[in-house]
Formats: structure tokens, sequence, C-alpha cells
């Protein structure tokens, strides 16, 4: 039996290193054979960045590098020194949520959400790069994105519902907007 | 309050008082009331949803809020804003990191385990082995057979001999490198046939229980009905010996768990579990603390599908590193580990015989299934059972043979997933209905439809049916498939099947019965002077939507909206015992529970007002946060102001509610497997497009009706349809877990282990058949298993109809069907495959038959749904017996028997061969 993951032996040399994750500026000393989702998880904390194979097959790990999606699995942290990172935890403005997040609520893209962060980060640099993306073109984008649960469809519907909502020019409303008054007024 | 506000209250005539004092924060995104939605509330009550198939008791409790509609995951955000944490995104101060030593052999035993230079490791805090917990556990009581680490043996490569925790990743690997076990190499057992057979060192002993000295785990024989003469009866008959390969779960989340102590001695254990009572007991079994001194936290859950369902030996690790280091410990596997562990679908195989007579019925059933368990019991028991009793309906049969067998092998555990042990032997099933209604010339849809079951019927194992869908699913998907135009008439290598399910909507016996009077779900509410509502359940939610589901239960009832309910659903610390996410049973218990609080709650609401507004009980409804009259919807109050009187002299509002399946049956042996207080039904019709020159399958559309009872959220249930048809396109066409000649488990990851990509997944149109379940909460039933059932003998069956080649092996990979479609070319002396027939049909005068039986059987159908003085009808009545009385007990030929005949023990079948051993303590050693 074989251990998959290469073990960072104790004591691998460690380089300075630095990133804009989310926008926000981090350095921090790596080993210099860190894997970038090793890093992004146990070392910035943005755990919404998930671990499902560790070899490039489930996408879940799925993170933009410069505006692109890479599966950071796949991606030594010192070869992305200096890039722009972007997570899931980076794609809302505040309180109000991606278009595209939004939706995958209401249309069902994501059931247990384990892939979700991957998904939604892919689906985001698809969206920013094509506004109108018509099934085929949606398809291959999510093609290395594994979900166990959803069997896609509700993905790619959410998909279209977001693509609508961000060219209507409508924005998701702040999710800290007072709720429902439990004691409402009763319009006749 | 704003001017503007108030002059919008005008017409807002509570009566008689009003809250006097202002309401901090208020306004919110719908100040006023909604009127009801007349839609939404049945005909029953004076609204207009239509009721085709009659009333229901929860009917007076509709408002019309949210069941029913479409509705978001209460949990989505947490999921989209990436800040939902799983078993691994639990990171406590002070961690260290877990990992396991693995066995490296198939079947050994463990001499010694050398942790010196482990120990001598810097950064290495501290080593637990089979020694530090030596009590056994298992999921079910009867079958515990697994330790945390090994204690004398190992059984499978991947099997846990010890585990490490250390600062760091790096560190904890090396040490598990550095320790060394010394082992002796003892014969291991693969194929599930040898398991059948007396053993030198068997690969459990069940003291005086054991089967033989063999490797049976466990064993069943039953028969039913005009045993005797289905053969002499049949005019048709099919016999396949099928081969199902094992499946694995393959959820996106691998496994972890994190343990940690607090100050005060007490457990609590992070893990995304399905099941997590039985950790709870496991827990408490295995470290010998008593169950009140741990607290079971479920974490999000990155998938299940029964993946997650057992107690975990590494689960019982990280609590004993913990223990031992005073730190949390973290363990987290890598895909590979979770192979390891398993549970998956067993490996099976399945001789199904099949009898129809000359009036199209199916005179009888055998089965005979050989399962392979793998190293340890799991589920097992209960597999066993399913493999052959969830295949006693939705068809009315003249007899039913069963025997099965599980055995344990040198193989990672199979348990439970999705569709626990009933997909393989249904697609036999479903496969072999396709091809008796060949052999008698008639279509496949038309066999079925003249031979269904009734409502409020009994199989002939003595299940009780209340609601059953399955004609109605059967007649939306042969209609939008255009089947009637399709089927047979396709040309070369475009084909379409049918298949059907039928599953348990929870099971009716809880796992840890003594028997008691326990409930099997249990939900409390609170709601203070805020008026937010905080549930409290054990349900776990894994995806699925439990939480979603509760909480839409108690929302309608209240008539509240949903950002006014809380689920909290994580810890066993606040939440009342309910059993686990398995057997379809969260929908139909926890929903049924959560109404049954939220109706005490509702009549606090309605005392509280008919007090203030001096009107009769009778007279008040519940709307959009206000209970008014219903003859004078002006008259009324707001929802806090109902409950801030109900609160007086009391303060916050709690209540709990509970549900018990009630008592059914019969009495035989294993009369309870398989018994569940409803059952879901569906038929699938795929579409597929098979290339004879390669063998490549591509399904291209699945038209899937599912009975669900009713959809008390449609998202989820269309999610839940078409993640089944992925899950089970998968096991049909590309998922297997390959083990190589020497035993070896070859595909550890999920590039060789292929689930389906968006690129296979076919267009699915879910059907949603809503037969009103008598009992279920609202009228529903399960979604999430039964859905998986049909696509399998959907698919089979479509390939045949393609290009007239059946397979007997799962999955249908190019490469074993292109083998099939030579053999079929070489018998028809055929050169190039592109010239091999379609199949094609000519109906048999039985055809017209049937058609004419299935017209009675609907208005027969219709009568026993609608009417309220029906008599009882077991299965049998088909076939000329009493209706209303168990056959059994009128006819001495219909049989109801358990233990083989010497007669049958001459020549059994193959799982069947399993009866020849004799258990010890009755063997008189
Ligand atoms: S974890 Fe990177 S692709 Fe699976
Ligand atoms: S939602 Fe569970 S894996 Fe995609």
């Amino acid at each position: 039996m074989s251990v998959i993951r290469l073990p960072m032996l104790p004591g691998s040399e460690k380089i300075p290193w630095k990133a804009s994750i989310n926008g926000k500026l981090i350095s921090k000393p790596i080993e210099s054979n860190a894997i970038l989702l090793d890093v992004l998880r146990d070392q910035v904390g943005t755990l919404g960045v998930k671990r499902g194979c560790d070899m490039g097959t489930c996408g879940c790990c799925s993170v933009l590098i410069d505006g692109k999606p890479k599966l950071s699995c796949l991606v030594l942290a010192q070869e992305v020194s200096e890039s722009e990172i972007t997570t899931v935890e980076g794609l809302a403005d505040g309180h109000h949520l991606h278009p595209i997040q939004e939706m995958f609520g209401e249309y069902g893209g994501s059931q247990c959400g384990f892939c979700t962060p991957g998904f939604l980060v892919v689906i985001s640099a698809l969206l920013e790069e094509n506004p109108t993306p018509n099934d085929s073109e949606i398809k291959n984008a999510i093609e290395g994105n594994l979900c166990r649960c959803t069997g896609y469809q509700q993905i790619v519907d959410s998909v279209r519902a977001a693509s609508e909502l961000l060219n209507s020019g409508n924005t998701v409303s702040n999710s800290t907007e007072p709720k429902s008054n439990p004691n409402p007024g009763f319009d006749e | 309050m704003s001017e503007k506000e108030k002059k919008e209250m005008v017409g807002y005539r509570q009566q008689p008082g009003k809250i006097p004092f202002s309401r901090p924060g208020s306004g919110g995104k719908s100040p006023f009331s909604e009127p009801r939605d007349e839609e939404m509330i049945p005909e029953s009550q004076g609204g207009k949803k239509n009721q085709p198939w009659g009333g229901h008791r929860h009917d007076k409790l509709i408002t019309g809020r949210v069941v029913g509609k479409s509705t978001s995951l209460v949990d989505s955000k947490w999921k989209v804003t990436g800040r939902a944490k799983y078993g691994d995104d639990i990171r406590l101060p002070n961690e260290l990191i877990g990992k396991i030593v693995r066995s490296p052999h198939h079947y050994a035993r463990v001499l010694s385990i050398d942790l010196s230079k482990a120990l001598d490791l810097p950064g290495v805090i501290s080593i637990a082995t089979g020694d530090d917990a030596k009590n056994k556990f298992g999921v079910l009581p009867v079958t515990k057979d697994e330790h945390a680490m090994a204690v004398d043996r190992v059984r499978h490569i991947g099997d846990l001999v010890a585990c490490v925790a250390a600062e760091d990743e790096g560190t904890a690997l090396e040490a598990v490198r550095l320790i060394n076990v010394e082992y002796e190499i003892l014969e291991s057992i693969h194929d599930m046939k040898d398991g059948l057979n007396d053993s030198e060192k068997p690969i459990h002993d069940r003291g005086e229980y054991h089967i033989g000295e063999a490797n049976v785990q466990k064993r069943v024989f039953q028969e039913f009905g005009n045993i005797d003469s289905m053969q002499e009866n049949a005019i048709a008959s099919h016999k396949n010996n099928w081969f199902f390969n094992g499946v694995n779960h393959a959820a996106t989340e691998p496994h972890a768990v994190v343990a940690d102590w607090d100050p005060s001695g007490r457990l609590t254990l992070y893990t995304p579990q399905q099941v997590p009572h039985y950790v709870h007991r496991a827990l408490a079994d295995v470290l010998e603390i008593p169950m009140h001194q741990i607290n079971v936290h479920r974490t999000f859950v990155g998938g299940g599908f029964g993946g997650k369902s057992d107690p975990f030996p590494h689960e019982m690790c990280a609590s004993i590193l913990a223990r031992k280091s005073g730190r949390p410990v973290r363990i987290t596997f890598d895909r590979e580990e979770v192979y390891w562990i398993n549970r998956g679908r067993h490996p099976s195989h399945i001789e199904m015989n099949l009898h129809a007579d000359e009036k199209g019925r199916l005179c009888g059933i055998e089965t005979d299934a050989l399962i392979d368990g793998g190293a340890f019991a799991s589920f097992g028991h209960v597999t066993t059972y399913y493999n052959g009793v969830l295949h006693t309906a939705p068809y009315e049969i003249g007899a039913f043979h069963y025997t099965g067998a599980r055995v344990w092998t040198n193989k990672p555990a199979s348990g439970a997933m999705r569709g626990h042990g009933a997909v393989n032997s249904r697609c036999a099933v479903e496969v072999g209905i396709d091809d008796l209604s060949e052999q008698l010339q008639v279509d496949p849809i038309s066999f079925r439809l003249a031979n269904l079951l009734p409502p409020n019927s009994a199989t002939i194992t003595g299940f009780r049916v209340t609601s059953i869908g399955m004609r109605e699913c059967l007649e939306r998907v042969m209609e939008e498939s255009d089947w009637k135009n399709k089927f047979r008439k396709m040309p070369l290598g475009h084909g379409i099947g049918i298949g059907c399910g039928f599953f348990i909507s929870g099971s009716g016996l809880p796992i840890h019965w003594d028997p008691n009077k326990f409930p099997h779900a249990t939900v409390h509410l609170k709601i203070d002077m805020d008026g937010g509502v905080t549930v409290h359940t054990g349900a776990a939610d894994i995806g699925q939507g439990s939480d979603t589901v509760v909480a839409q239960s108690v929302a309608e009832v209240l008539g509240l909206p949903l950002d006014m309910i809380r689920i909290k659903s994580r810890e066993t610390d606040t939440s009342p015992v309910d059993l686990g996410s398995y057997s379809s049973r969260v929908t139909f218990m926890n929903a049924n529970a959560a109404i049954s609080a939220a109706m005490k709650i509702r009549e606090d609401l309605l005392n509280a007002t008919s007090e203030i507004t001096d009107s009769p009980i009778e007279k008040l409804v519940i709307g959009d946060r206000r209970i008014f009259r219903k003859d004078d919807p002006a008259v009324g109050v707001s929802y806090l102001e109902a409950l801030h009187k109900a609160q007086e002299e009391r303060g916050a509002l709690v209540a709990s509610g509970a549900y018990r399946t009630p008592p059914m049956g019969r009495a035989h042996k294993g009369a309870a497997a398989g018994l569940a207080p409803a059952y879901s039904f569906s038929a699938y019709v795929a579409e597929v497009k098979v290339d004879v020159e390669t063998g490549q399958t591509k399904v291209e559309k699945v038209w899937a009706a599912h009975d669900c009872g009713k959809a008390l959220n449609p998202l989820a249930v269309k999610g839940q349809i078409i993640g089944s048809c992925h899950m089970g396109m998968g096991q049909v066409l590309s998922e297997e877990m390959r083990y190589g000649r020497t035993g070896n488990l070859m595909n550890t990851d999920l590039l060789d282990y292929k689930i389906p990509s968006v690129h296979e997944m076919p267009e699915v149109t879910p059907i949603i058949v809503e037969s009103n379940d008598p009992e279920g909460p609202f009228g529903a039933k399960e979604a999430g298993e039964g859905p998986l059932l049909p696509i399998l003998p959907a698919v089979c069956n479509a390939v045949y109809d393609a290009i007239g080649v059946r397979s007997n092996e799962l999955p249908i990979t190019p490469d074993r069907l292109y083998k099939n479609i030579e053999k079929k070319c070489r018998k028809l002396k055929i050169d190039d495959p592109m010239d091999l027939p379609s199949p094609r049909l000519e109906y048999s005068e039985l055809q017209e038959i049937l058609e004419k039986r299935s017209q009675e059987h609907s208005i027969r159908d219709r009568d026993r749904r609608l009417k309220s003085d029906i008599k009882p009808y077991h299965n049998g009545a088909l076939f000329g017996m009493d209706p209303t009385i168990p056959p059994d007990e009128v006819d001495e030929s219909w049989k109801v028997t358990v233990i083989p005949s010497e007669e049958y023990l001459e020549s059994p079948r193959l799982a069947g061969s399993a009866w020849l051993h004799t258990e010890r303590r009755k063997r008189g050693e």
C-alpha cells in the first residue's frame, strides 16, 4: 500500500512567500515544496478550498490564479508567489453574494455543498469571460469538477439563472437586511 | 414606527388588544401579512388544491406557507460562501495530526509492533495500538465485530493496526513509516464462493452461532406461496446469472474526524456522520465511559450515501489519541483510505429466475444472492435480507423463493449504500421482466401494469403497503417518453428501456431494539419573546435537505416564513436522539415528529388568540404570521401578540414531538427486515445510444417518475432524482471496485474509479408523483434512495432494445459489451456487427388480456384509495385466493417457510449452499 500524499518532511527548507489572497496581501514563510492547497487551508485559513482527492481529479480545490481556474492541489505554492488568488471566500462583495452563489441556493446547485466552492470559482471565471454561456459552454467549463450529489443538471440551471441575473443589471441584496417581522401589519 | 409605516398600518384591526411596546428593529422585508395561498390549501379545507387521492390527516394544518413549494436549502448560504465546516475544517487550537498505520497484507496475525523508533521521533506525541481499546463495536448490536485497531489479526489490506498523533502531518507520516509491525501471513480469501466452504481460520468467530467452520456471516432462506406449482404453471421462464461488481459511495468529502477532550473530561467528537447516535453508543463501549460524557458534533457532511453511517475505527482512534496526548487530534483520510474503509455496495452473484403463467401473471420469483461482505459485518445482516425481500413488490406474485448468504472475505468491508441491498436484485428482476415480456410477446409496461399490487394491501411476505403510485409512475413515463412509438421500433444502436423500483421509507424496527418503545425520531421546539423558532432535532442533514424539511414542516404549521426558523441539529448534547440518516427515514419520521411538536405550539397560539379575540377556536385559522377568524379575517392578532399572550406566566413555549412506527408485519423469522411505515415507488424510461462497433453506451435521456407521496420540497426531490440517476448511471456503465488476480484493490482513486462527469449525464426529466401517504408527513414518503433503483435496469433494457444483446455483469463497460456483441455475431453468423438485427415486437393475444386486466385494476385501485370501507387485500388474490385472509391460513399448499427442506439441500443453489453447514451450537460439540 502506498501513501499518495508526499510527506512534507519535517525541517524542509522555508522560503518567503507572498500573494494577494482575496484582495488581501499575505506574506509568510512556507516550505519550498509546499502545495498551494495546503498553504491555503493550513496557513492562510481559507478553509472554503476543499480537498477531495489531492490528485487533480475532483476539482474541489479549484481557485482562481490571476483570474484563471486552477487546481490548487497540483500547484506548488512557490510557483504562484506574487499572484492574485481568489477562493470561494472572495466571491461575495461584502454581504452581497455573487449571483452564482445566490442562484446555487435557489436552483439546487448545491446539495452536500462539498464540491460547491470548486464549482463556484470555476463558474465565476466563466461568467467573467462569457456572461451569456450556452449549455455546452457551461458543461465544458465544469467538466473538471465532480459532483456526487446533484447530477449536475441543477448546477447548469443555476449557471443559466446567474447569467440572467448578471445581465439584468440587478444585484443580490444585502443578506443583513432585516428579515420577516413577527408582528406584521395586516394589509386589507 | 415611522409615519409612513403607521399609515400603512391603517386597516390593521387587531382586536381587541394591540402590542403596546414598539418592536425593536421591526420592519423587515415583509412588513405585511400575506393572504393565505389558496392554491396550496387543500380542497378538504375549502382551498383550491386538488386532492385526487383524497384528504389527509394533516390537511387542517396546512397554512399555504412553504410545504410543496420549491425551497432552497436553509443552509445553502453557508455552503456557497465556503463558511460551511466539514470534518477537516474543524481546526482547534493546539491540535495534533493523527495518521493511521494500515495493514499491507490481506490477512495476517499481528505478532509484534515496534514503536520505539517512532516514539523517538521529535514531534510525535502519542501512539495507540489495538491494546489500547479491546472492546468490539459495530453498527448492528447483533454483529459487533470491529476493533479500533487490530487485536490479534488484520483482515484486509488497509485494516487499521496502529495510529499516531504528532505536531504536524509530515512528522505523523514519518512516524507511521517508522513503526515496525511483524506479521504472520494467513491464507486469505478473495472469491466470495470460497467463503461458503469450511476454512482453517475463518475471518471471524461467531462462537456458538458460527455457521459450520465457514466464512458465512449471515444466511437467509425464505419460501412463500405456491412454490410447488410455479414451474408447472409457467409458460415462460427467465433465468440469468448476474455478477454485480462492488461500488463505492465516492462522496466528495473524504472521511475526517476531530476528537477533543475538554478540561472537564468530556469528549467532543466532530465528525461528518450520518448516524451520530450509533457513534455515540460505540464510543461509550470502546472508551469505557458513559454516554453522557460524550458529545458527538456532526459537522457538515460532504456526501454520505451510506458511506458515513457506520461508527468507524478512525473515530475511535482520534478519541484514544486525544485522550492519551491531552490535545485535540484531527484525522483526515486521503482518497485511498476512503476505499479501505469502503462500506460500498456488495459485489454480488445473483441468480434470478422468474416465471409467468398463461394469464401473464408472475407466478414465481426465485432468487439466490451470494453477497461479498468483505472483512466486517457492518449492516450486512440487513443487506442479506434486503436482497430478497425488497423485490416482493410492487408486483403481485404467486410464489417467492429466496436464498441469500453474505460471506466474509479479505476485502474492505461492504455495507450500506444508497438503495441498500435492493439495487442489484431489483436490476435482475426488472431485466427479467423485460425478457419474460419478450417471450410472451407483450409490452413490458403493459405486463407491469397488469400485475401491480393495489393500495392498502399486503405483500407476499406480509409487508403493509399503504399508498402506491406505481401505476401513475408507469403511465406518466410511458406518455412523456413517447414509449409507444419508440419501443422495439428504433434503428440498430438506438434503444429505450423501462425499469421500476420499490423502496422502504424508513425502517420499521429501530436497530437498537431490546425491544423498546422509544420513538424513532424526536423534535423539540422552543419559542421565546423574539418569535423565532428554535428547532432541536438529531436528524443528520447530509446534503439531502433534512434541516430544510424539518424547518418547512414547522413553518407550515405555524404559518411562519422560513427565516424565522432556526435548526439546531448538530450536537447530541442538545439534540434529542434520532436514529440517523439511513433507510430513507428522515423525512418520514422527523417531519412527522416536527409536525406533532408544532401542533402543540399551534394549540397554545390558538388558545391565546381565542382568548384575546373572544372567538371560538374552531373559527380560527393561521395565516402568514397572523391568526384570524376565517369568517372575518379582519378579526385576529399577529403571531407575536398571540405568542406573548401564550407566554404569560410560563415564559418560552416549548414542545416535544415524537414519531414511532405503528405495529406491523408478520411473525416469521426475519419478518421485520424490510418492514416500513410506507414505501416509495418509481418507474424510469431511459433512452440510449450504443455504438455496436465499440460497445460504448451513452445514455441520452431519462424520464424519471418517482412516487414520493408528496413533495414537501420539490426542488430537493428533483435534486434527489437527478442525483440518483447520476449514481446509478455510474454503477451501470462505469463504476466498479476492481480487484486484481491476487485480490488487490486496483483503483483506489477517482481517476480509475470512474464516476460520471457532466458530459456523461443524460438529460433527466424528473416527474414527481404524489400518492398522498396516509401516515406520511403531509402525505410524504422518501425520495433519497428509491430513485436510484430503476435507472440500472432501465439502461440495461434500453441497451437490449438498441442492439439485442443482454449483459449479465455490471458495469456494462465497452469491453464487456463488445465481447457480448461478438458472441452474438458468432451465434448469428454475422460478420459485421452493424448487421445485427434490432429486436422487434409483435403482440401475442396475451397483450389484449393484460390491457384489459390493467384497466380493471386501475378502477380497483382507485376504489381502494378513495373508499373508506375497504376490505383487506393480501397478495395471492390475483391467483384466485380470498383476498381478505392471508392465503397460508386457508390453503396448505401456500407456504411460509424460513428453513430449507432436506429436499432442497440435496441440490441447493449457490448461496443456498450456506445452509449445508450446521451452526456450532446445534452440532452438539
Ligand atoms: S483535491 Fe484537487 S482536484 Fe481533487
Ligand atoms: S453537492 Fe455534494 S458533491 Fe456536489
